[in-house]
């Protein structure tokens, strides 16, 4: 039987600036689905905007060449990567005039 | 129970949790704020932030330079991380400065008296950035202010939580010492630095509550006996040694009865465990758990290989 595993990187958290994700290890999977339910979202022209981002410590992180569509609307999103090594996260993107999204954001694992 | 098991660990006569964390997470997840409020499932009101406790994972302990570590019993350990930040010592918590893992399950027979905690770990900081002084600036050991295990317990109308720490590091200063949980604040809202109308308990939650003074010593743990005990740190960050550590409880008296690390037994001298009035709905509650906290702007890690919970 396969392994799956969902854990939050945000949980209930008003962000209003760019930021990274907590870096997860993700090596025993083999696909992976960053759910980001957005609670909330104020301000005007707010637009978050998630790009995946990949490391082989932990610390050191690069662009892995996936990115959402731009996310201006309350409900669940996702990206979906295939293809990683031990380490991802997401590095997301904030703009618009004050703009705050209350957001929770999941890392789903298969593997 | 197999050859290993018994090699490896002291296991009571009845086992109940034996979790090698190289099979999957085995029911350990973080702790996280109950969501039972209007209008949309929010948190409790509190003055501690508990939804920044970062999640725990699956970890290849994989380092920039040597790669993956895995674990003792395979390739994978239980990680137990913290954000990279952190309050001087005497201050709350900074949210996200600690970080837990824990597992729910329950006593389904009263009548046993003790119940055991072991379990094989490493602990290490993030080799982030090159930022001490003097010798070595980038080994990080002084950035981890404690790790620790115990239970969240609620039996027979008794709220509890009995466990151990090992308190590291404190403002940058190595200690190196065991401490067990026994609260010594006034009352609650001393408990709660001072705050009135929190939601907490004197005795519960002791990881983000009781004063800490800037000496180390912390309202919610008390020191044990010569309880000085250098661990393995290795001679850099990215190399970590798999270390024992066993605490020993009596659930019928509530007593301490002893704990070791190593080859080091600490007498605990049958001191009290301290008990609350039970909460609603969770009699029979035993939530084995483990922490670590760092002690400055720098992620720490505790990977936990495997855990034996037994009782007698």
């Amino acid at each position: 039987m396969k392994l799956f595993n969902a854990s939050h990187l945000e949980v209930k958290k008003d962000l209003i600036q760019d930021f990274e994700t907590h870096p997860y290890e993700v090596g025993w999977a083999d696909e992976c689905i960053f759910f980001i339910a957005v609670e909330n979202v104020s301000g005007s022209n707010s637009v978050l905007a998630a790009a995946v981002e990949i490391s082989h410590d932990g610390v050191h992180w690069v662009a892995e060449g996936t990115i959402s569509e731009p996310i201006m609307t309350k409900g669940l999103h996702f990206l979906r990567v295939k293809h990683f090594g031990n380490w991802l996260r997401l590095h997301c993107r904030i703009t618009g005039n004050n703009p705050v999204f209350r957001l929770n954001i999941q890392i789903a694992l298969k593997g | 129970m197999d050859r290993i098991l018994l090699s490896r660990f002291q296991p009571l006569n009845r086992v109940l949790v034996h979790d090698v964390f190289n099979t999957g997470q085995n029911g350990w997840m973080e702790i996280m704020p109950n969501f039972c409020e209007a209008p949309d499932f929010e948190e409790s009101p509190s003055i501690m932030v508990k939804h920044q406790w970062p999640p725990v994972m699956l970890s290849t302990a994989t380092f920039r330079y040597p790669g993956s570590h895995g674990s003792l019993s395979g390739q994978y350990s239980l990680k137990v991380s913290t954000r990279p930040v952190a309050n001087p010592y005497d201050q709350p918590p900074a949210p996200g400065s600690l970080g837990h893992a824990i597992k729910r399950l329950s006593f389904h027979h009263l009548k046993r008296k003790y119940l055991q905690f072991e379990m094989w770990f490493a602990f290490t900081a993030e080799q982030d950035k090159v930022d001490g002084t003097g010798e070595l600036p980038g080994l990080h050991e002084a950035s981890i202010r404690g790790f620790g295990a115990g239970w969240d317990l609620q039996e027979r109308g008794n709220r509890y939580f009995a466990g151990v720490r090992y308190l590291n590091a404190v403002d940058g200063t190595l200690q190196k010492k065991w401490q067990f949980i026994y609260p010594s604040s006034k009352d609650d809202k001393d408990w709660a630095y001072g705050t009135d109308g929190d939601w907490c308990i004197k005795g519960v939650d002791p990881f983000w509550f009781g004063r800490r003074y800037a000496d180390g010593r912390h309202d919610g743990y008390k020191d044990v006996v010569n309880g000085y005990q250098p661990l393995c740190y290795n001679e850099t960050d990215c190399k970590i040694n798999w270390q024992y550590l066993r605490l020993l409880i009596d659930t019928e008296k509530r007593e301490y009865v002893e704990m070791q690390c190593q080859d080091k037994i600490f007498d605990l001298q049958r001191h009290p465990i301290y008990c609350v009035s039970p909460y609603d709905r969770i009699d029979g509650l035993m939530n084995p758990l483990v922490w670590v906290e760092t002690d400055t702007q720098r992620r720490v890690f505790l990977f936990v290989d495997s855990v034996v919970i037994s009782q007698e």
